[in-house]
């Protein structure tokens, strides 16, 4: 990563700040120790200089996205740091004349920390990442963005932006909100955003309300409980950081730094940390072209076909309608389960689009399609008919399958393409690849599913792939604490209480229970002795712990055969798949660490 | 019988100007947003004309590729957050590019097809080399239609020295002295600030603002030019010292129709009395305002005496020394550039006409008088000249 650099310039009697590590926006902004010395200096010549003012700004695009992630892992004293970062902005927030941050770009973590030292903020209309995604990596924002957000607008939004947005999906603000929010000062055109910023410096009289306290307890209350319906106490960072913000009603601004260091010197190093910095970057490397796609060119795709009308190939025709721009056609069995899913994908895109969906129960209406990709039934009998009928009026396209579980090869088809539910949502596809599959028809699919704006993850053609495998795998596990006495709610309670988006049981209601059924029944027939069709009673029940730790270790023994087998190429594509498909917390780190042969 | 509109100058603007290349302050700044600067504080400037009643966006690029592509009056105009409704196109005269943008402005002006245009001019040589991606017709040498030197304005500004002798190398060097000692004069009175717009540019040593012109030197002696060699020619004398140094820079102008003038209250600076464009041997380009500065007086019936300000580009000195000499006027006229030429400030080809423009109507008005003269050279053999009449 480059080197960042405080670069200090006069306009007129206004000290005009750049945070630039010289690269182009592709290479976000970030703030390591080199920044921190570059910082120093500017600092020194600041306080030294005769100026009226000073705006801090960041390269086109990129204000400054927070600490260097890949310094994380290498602190020996956490609290060192932590108080870098505390004297330097305590500085910025020092200086004896009107400091405003010119917000010209993503601004996350200490980028925003740094901000809300100064007196002020301007914020260019266009800037879309604004936010404190420490919490989502069981951290805090540990440089005053605890104690500086809640005085500037208050608890309530302070929770929201700190704890509760990270929390729900990452969650960042637009300049818009930020301004609603009160985070930022002006909302400016992008235009002339620095020369306007230099303006609003020159002028600057800003007057604040105090922050209103009196419902503190309600705010603390009620973010508890938001924070424990999402991680169920398996991460501590969101409860700290609650109650550090509430601290900052009472704290000095040193007494709050204070705390902040105490609750980042433990934190830091806490396994939730290390989990999720690994987590963190297993899901960035898997938006990368990965090692093992062949090198070919992908075939155009200039119209696709769709076996199935029911729910799934409805929300796949809506997705690949909308990113792809093709002709997209459907086929099932009845016109009116036909005619019902056109409906609902016409009324869901643009004009131009709803007028290139159609569909009916022929197959001669998959003529000319590049790829056809089938939702039917799980059942291989049908499937295999399903692509014999397509051969024969579109013999050169490509064959795909969304099955969950069965053999690709087996059913005549060429790749796997495994969507989740639901699929706007979701961000992971399967890619699985038979030994027939080629080249082409391979770089094909990683390109279809990048331009649908999904993450794909290659993976071999076995029962279940990689997701399904192991979430069935996990499912034993519970099946066997019910039939052994515990209730269906202590189950659910165990696998929420490690930090899972939701409760087992609710998750195979979503799925359909025939579905999930049937899943199990085809790992079963591949592993009996791993996944049995029937738990053995006669035991006792489990305590939530032991449930808990059952899960886990079934996981992780069965990452392990998935892993000699050849599955994934790359153990980390594993964790990758648990956190795109299954929506496993960052804080878990994924299951690979867990593989006893492994770890 | 129609009539023909009055046409005013309400108002110009530039940005400052910067050196071409990597060193210079705009190097990392797109040209189409330099003239989107310009062209936002001209609309800021002027609040009484309300954006949506602008007729027509001209703006003049001689490479109309890269930032300089995609008929930049339209990209400009969308850019700057003029409404869609208002149209734009791009013109090209090379060095009188936006000049001819302020003409060709006038005549929609002058018939009727708009009440209020926008005209200006960018040239962004760093990212613009000239000729970078001309391709010349063979033909121009084969058949011997242009001389070969007419291609490079250095050597045009040596075939002058050669054909006027009396230009001498000492003429020039002396020439460049007083326009850099009137320029420096210049950033300190008004005029500079009344035209030029600071602007805030990404640099390799991060944000700064550009706020005046990298050419200036404010402590150039007759010694220091006598000391530079030349630049196109063994023993020739056109140097960097006594020519214009390649330039980025963008300019934009308002112009009105008489009665618009009243309708919204306007205050212009400027009638347009009469232009010219002229053809000349394209290898005695300097040459080209001297036709053009005689059409122009012969249109409006005027001489030279009733003239009481020039404002000219400064390609080279000789192609000013050339003009003076041909039309009987000094070189040390205090009519002539007052406040620095090219020479000092910069010339960024297609932009330079509305900086000429806006100190002519500042000069008319700090020092009065009544008619004043713009004219440039072009390149390929022409010349400009534009007569206005001070209404301030």
């Amino acid at each position: 990563m480059a080197d960042t650099t405080f670069k200090l310039n006069r306009a007129g009697s206004i000290a005009l700040v750049t945070i630039d590590n010289g690269e182009d926006y592709h290479v976000p902004t970030t703030l390591g120790r080199s920044a921190f010395g570059s910082a120093v200096a500017v600092l020194d010549e600041l306080e030294r200089g005769d100026w009226s003012a000073a705006v801090f700004t960041g390269k086109p695009f990129v204000f400054c996205v927070g600490a260097d992630i890949d310094e994380f892992g290498s602190i020996e004293d956490p609290r060192e740091g932590i108080r870098a970062g505390h004297e330097l902005f305590a500085r910025i927030r020092a200086l004896p004349f009107p400091t405003v941050a010119a917000i010209n770009g993503a601004c996350l973590g200490g980028g925003l920390e740094l901000a809300l030292h100064c007196d002020a903020r301007t914020i260019a209309a266009n800037v879309r990442h604004v936010g404190f995604p420490e919490v989502a990596l069981s951290i805090i924002p540990g440089w005053g963005g605890t104690q500086l957000l809640p005085r500037l607008v208050g608890p309530e939004a302070a929770a929201r932006v700190i704890v509760l947005n990270p929390l729900r999906q990452n969650r960042l603000l637009k300049a818009e909100e930020a301004v609603e929010l009160g985070i930022a000062d002006r909302l400016l055109e992008p235009v002339e955003f620095v020369d306007e910023s230099l303006a609003f410096a020159a002028s600057l009289s800003i007057e604040r309300e105090a922050p209103d306290w009196s419902e503190l307890d309600t705010v603390v209350r009620k973010t508890r409980a938001r924070i424990d319906d999402a991680v169920h106490e398996a991460t501590r960072a969101p409860y700290v950081a609650l109650d550090l913000i509430a601290g900052a009603r009472d704290w000095t601004i040193e007494e709050g730094y204070a705390a902040e260091e105490q609750a980042m010197a433990e934190l830091l190093v806490s396994p939730q940390a290390r989990a999720s910095a690994y987590a963190f970057t297993v899901v960035e490397r898997r938006s990368k072209r990965p090692p093992n796609l062949p090198d070919a060119t992908p075939r155009a795709v200039r119209k696709v076909g769709i076996v199935g009308a029911g729910l799934m190939a409805t929300q796949l025709a809506a997705l690949f309608l909308r990113r792809l721009e093709v002709p997209v056609v459907l086929r099932d069995l009845e016109q009116s389960r036909v005619d019902d899913a056109l409906a609902s994908i016409r009324s869901d895109v643009k004009p131009f689009l709803a007028t290139i969906v159609d569909g009916g129960t022929g197959w001669e209406q998959f003529e000319g399609c590049d790829l056809v990709l089938e939702a039917v039934f799980e059942e291989l009998d049908v499937k295999r008919e399903v692509f014999a009928e397509v051969k024969k009026v579109a013999p050169d396209a490509i064959l795909a399958t969304n099955t969950s579980s069965l053999s690709v090869k087996a059913m005549g088809a060429d790749v796997g393409l495994h969507f989740f539910n639901p699929v706007a949502v979701m961000p992971l596809v399967e890619i699985a690849r038979t030994p027939q599959t080629t080249d082409e028809q391979l770089a094909t699919a990683w390109d279809v599913v990048k331009k649908l704006k999904k993450r794909g993850v290659l993976v071999g053609d076995a029962p279940g792939f990689v997701v399904n495998r192991l979430l069935t795998r996990m499912t034993t596990v519970l099946m066997d604490a019910i039939e052994n006495g515990n209730t269906v709610e202590e189950a659910d309670e165990a696998i929420l209480s490690l930090g899972m988006p939701m409760a087992p049981s609710v998750l195979r209601e979503m799925v359909g229970p025939a579905v999930a059924q049937h899943v199990l029944e085809t790992m079963h027939a591949a592993w009996p002795d791993r996944f049995p069709l029937t738990a053995a009673g006669g035991g006792t029940a489990r305590t939530l712990e032991e449930i808990r730790q059952g899960a886990l270790d079934a996981v992780a023994d069965e990452v392990q055969h998935l892993l000699y087998e050849g599955v994934v190429a790359d153990p980390a594509d594993v964790d990758a798949c648990l956190i795109l498909g299954a929506g496993w917390p960052l804080f878990l780190g994924g299951a690979v660490t867990r593989a006893p042969a492994l770890s | 019988m129609r009539e023909v509109r009055e046409v005013f100058f309400v108002d110009g603007v530039r940005t400052a100007f910067g050196k071409a290349g990597p060193k210079g302050q705009f190097w990392r700044t797109r040209a189409d947003d330099m003239a989107v600067k310009a062209v936002r504080e001209l609309l800021r400037r002027n609040p009484a004309i309300p954006p949506e009643r602008i007729g027509d966006v001209v703006m003049a690029a001689t490479a109309q590729v890269g930032d300089q592509g995609l008929t930049l009056g339209r990209d400009v105009a969308l850019l700057a957050g003029i409404p869609e409704t208002v149209p734009g196109f791009a013109v090209d005269r090379m060095c009188a590019g936006a000049l001819t943008a302020l003409t060709a402005a006038a005549g929609e002006i002058a018939f009727g097809a708009a009440d209020v245009a926008l005209a200006g001019g960018v040239e962004h040589m760093g990212h613009h080399p000239m000729g970078d991606d001309v391709d010349f017709n063979p033909r121009f040498v084969s058949e011997r239609l242009i001389d070969e030197s007419a291609a490079v304005m250095g050597r045009t500004a040596e075939n002058l020295h050669d054909l006027f002798p009396a230009i001498t190398r000492e003429r020039a060097d002396e020439y460049a002295l007083v326009s850099q000692q009137r320029a420096a004069a210049a950033w300190e009175n008004g005029v500079m600030r009344e035209t030029v717009v600071p602007m805030a540019v990404f640099t390799d040593d991060g944000w700064k603002v550009a706020e005046r012109d990298e050419f200036l030197r404010a402590d150039t002696s007759l010694d220091g030019l006598a000391a530079l060699k030349p630049a196109f020619r063994a023993g020739g004398r056109v140097t960097a010292g006594n020519s214009a140094g390649l330039t980025d820079g963008a300019t934009a102008a308002f112009l009105a129709a008489e009665d618009t003038v009243d309708e919204l209250g306007l205050e212009p600076r400027l009638r347009l009395v009469s232009y010219a464009y002229a053809g000349v041997e394209p290898h005695l380009m300097g040459i080209g305002p001297v036709p053009a500065t005689k059409r122009a007086l012969e249109q409006a019936g005027l001489t030279l005496d009733d003239i009481d300000l020039f404002e000219l580009n400064e390609p080279f000195a000789v192609q000013v020394l050339t003009w003076c000499d041909e039309l009987g006027i000094s070189a040390d006229d205090p009519r002539l550039n007052p406040y620095g030429g090219a020479i000092a400030c910069g010339h960024p080809l297609a932009a330079t006409g509305v900086r000429l423009v806006a100190q002519l109507a500042y000069g008319l008005r700090e020092r009065g008088g009544r008619y004043g003269l713009t004219a440039l050279c072009i390149g390929m053999g022409m010349g400009a000249a534009v007569l206005w009449e001070n209404v301030q």
